[in-house]
């Protein structure tokens, strides 16, 4: 019978102490048969996939700030051009028309904005699944500039995991623990 | 033999041009003077976290009372007595609580100009006092918006503005500039403010990594789970990217809309086609002047702040107010010019009026401290690099466009087609209201500065990382990556 392995099914917290040395174990881990997935790089500051050698991040702030903006022209319009129909009494400014178009873009491109911005920031809430106080994994070296992998892979032994994360240069490696933040 | 030609032959041909040194450049410049994080974090930290002094007690306790009495005690009497106490009346129906509004509208206009044209323009210098400008923007608008409802009196029925469903289908005209200030100024304030919120969460992070007791909790709670995932700042990116492209236009049709005001009435003065761009510029040059004048008091009273904030950053806005001075000279003339030229016997009046009539002091002040006096000090970059010399040109900037707006309204309400109904303005309680305004915009800094970080310490270590000296030649000169 096989012998059973311990695998990283709650996963293990690497903390480096610069960019250079994470970016060369994402690459480590990738050649031990770790997926990208099963890896998540914790920084203070915004580091990019492509200095980590990671793929694109998906997004859906641009689209959610996209509905958003529709939205807001959408009520933009309602008010510009649906709801002088709607008043009980009806206002004439003087040789204006009833409905008249440079007011209307006022408010057209006011409401889009405010729809636009609303959502985007709506987006950020969404996409990162704010606010969220459970308890998570990570460690506050991270806001002092050290660089944390965190690796979470069912299908590879701990101990090489550990072995290659200390091979490039880790200071610690440990179980990840969730802890209130 | 040819001028100077021994000394060549005898020195070596090298030249140190203008003694820049590696040592002379980290000095210099804060991009190029990194420290560990941790240890920024911890200048940052103990700003906030030092227990306060009697002194700074004693601030608090003088702009509380002053807020108190000014703002707090003379609302209520406003609203109580009604606006009879206010000095407006006929001709002059629009006083001091509107130059107020659009005062308090353009200082905050420097709050995005800072953060979010400097960001899209990638202008490295911006980086450590975003926040401090775009708190500017917040507290600011939160003055504007006092202002413009002491001016409508019985402020309880603003909610009459909000287009909600009511039985008698009484709804405002949204294609009347009253609607459009509305949705202008809301859309700002709301934008501005979580445009403030979106880039300093990481700087919550921090606060609560490093934190005990309440402002632990505190900070918690505002960092909302933030760790710094790829995810989290991928989506923060975006999020920041798409705000500081948006809020441009919105920051240009905020005061635009709130020219309209004026120059949308035929009265003379302001019935001007390039009051739309004068007051952006006008908004741009007081919120700079502003910005200059915060930047030194939080580099003076705000512990550590002499690290981040440095000579190149005064000499940095000392360059764009002179650019934008020229800017306000140039919109100035240009509205002049056309108004005097077309000969129109009331406008003539009114030209004759500002310059000769009884606060024709107030015109030529103007002119003076938004034109001459920028000029005369900002062209020297030793002058402009001096805290105290720049920040007292950002003062007089802010008295100068206060009294252009002075100008504009009410003492341009004075003279209009009526003779008879000419009557010069004096203002009533209008006088400690504005005071409580300033007084309340002041102790929100005061107070804020021991709450959130000041400096946003990610984007400083960002920049940091972004820059680096590189020899060509024999020069060393300062060279710039672009990380995202």
């Amino acid at each position: 019978m096989a012998e059973k392995k311990s695998t990283t099914s709650h996963g293990l917290l690497a903390v480096f102490p610069d960019l250079e040395p994470a970016a060369n174990a994402v690459e480590g881990l990738r050649a031990l048969g770790v997926d990208d997935a099963c890896m998540n790089v914790i920084s203070g500051v915004p580091v990019t996939e492509a200095m980590l050698g990671r793929p694109p991040q998906h997004s859906n702030v641009p689209r959610v700030a996209m509905g958003g903006a529709i939205l807001g022209f959408s009520a933009g319009s309602f008010l510009a051009f649906i709801a002088p129909f709607m008043y009980a009494y009806p206002i004439q400014v003087s040789t204006q028309a009833y409905v008249p178009w440079p007011p209307s873009f006022v408010l057209l491109f006011e409401l889009t904005m405010l729809g636009m911005l609303l959502s985007t920031f709506l987006a950020v809430f969404l996409d990162s699944f704010f606010p969220n106080y459970r308890p998570m994994k990570y460690v506050p070296e991270i806001s002092d500039g050290k660089i944390a992998i965190v690796v979470e892979c069912e299908h590879v032994e701990e101990k090489k995991i550990m072995d290659t994360l200390k091979k490039f240069g880790a200071e610690s490696v440990k179980p990840a623990e969730a802890k209130q933040l | 033999m040819a001028y100077g030609k021994k000394e060549t032959e005898n020195k070596p041909a090298v030249y140190e041009h203008h003694g820049h040194t590696e040592e002379h450049f980290r000095e210099k410049h804060l991009m190029l003077d990194p420290l560990p994080r941790g240890q920024m974090n911890d200048m940052v930290m103990e700003a906030m976290t030092e227990k306060p002094s009697w002194k700074y007690w004693l601030t608090v306790f003088v702009l509380a009372s002053i807020v108190a009495y000014c703002l707090v005690y003379s609302w209520i009497r406003l609203i109580a007595e009604g606006v009879g106490i206010a000095g407006v009346n006929r001709p002059s129906y629009w006083g001091i609580f509107l130059v107020n509004t659009v005062f308090w509208i353009g200082i905050s206009h420097a709050g995005t100009f800072i953060s979010a044209i400097l960001r899209v323009f990638k202008a490295e210098f911006r980086r450590p006092f975003t926040r401090v400008a775009e708190l500017m923007t917040t507290f600011g608008l939160v003055q504007a918006g006092f202002s413009i409802f002491m001016h409508m009196g019985r402020v309880w029925l603003a909610y009459w503005l909000m287009p909600y469903p009511n039985q008698r289908m009484l709804w405002p005209n949204f294609h009347s500039p009253l609607s459009w200030d509305l949705l202008a100024i809301t859309t700002y304030l709301l934008s501005s403010t979580m445009y403030l919120f979106l880039p300093l969460i990481p700087d919550l992070a921090m606060a609560r990594d490093k934190t005990t007791g309440w402002r632990k909790n505190f900070y918690r709670i505002l960092a909302l789970g933030f760790r710094g995932t790829e995810g989290e700042w991928t989506h923060l990116r975006n999020a920041m990217n798409i705000f500081a492209f948006a809020i441009i236009p919105v920051m240009f049709s905020v005061h635009t809309i709130v020219s309209w005001d004026f120059a949308a009435a035929t009265r003379p003065g302001w019935n001007s086609t390039i009051f739309g761009p004068y007051f952006v510029i006008g908004a741009l040059h007081s919120g700079m002047g502003a910005a200059v004048v915060v930047l030194a008091a939080v580099r003076k009273f705000v512990k550590n702040m002499d690290y981040f904030i440095r000579a190149e950053h005064f000499d940095a806005i000392g360059k764009l107010m002179l650019i934008i001075s020229m800017g306000w000279a140039y919109f100035f003339f240009n509205d002049y010019m056309v108004q005097w030229y077309g000969g129109d016997k009331w406008t003539k009046q009114l030209l004759h009026f500002h310059e000769a009539g009884p606060l024709g002091w107030m015109w030529f002040a103007m002119l003076i401290v938004n034109i001459a006096i920028p000029w005369a000090i900002l062209w020297n970059s030793k002058w402009r690099s001096t805290p105290w010399l720049v920040s007292t040109v950002g003062i007089l900037i802010n008295v100068g466009m206060w009294f252009e707006r002075y100008i504009i309204i009410p003492i341009s309400l004075t003279i209009n087609r009526m003779p008879f109904t000419w009557r010069m303005y004096t203002p009533g309680i209008e006088i400690p209201l504005g005071i409580g305004t300033l007084t309340l915009f002041i102790l929100l800094y005061v107070i804020f500065a021991k709450l959130i970080p000041m400096i946003p310490v990610w984007e400083v270590q960002e920049g940091q990382m972004a820059h680096q000296l590189k020899k060509f030649g024999r020069e060393t000169v300062v060279t710039v990556s672009e990380l995202e």
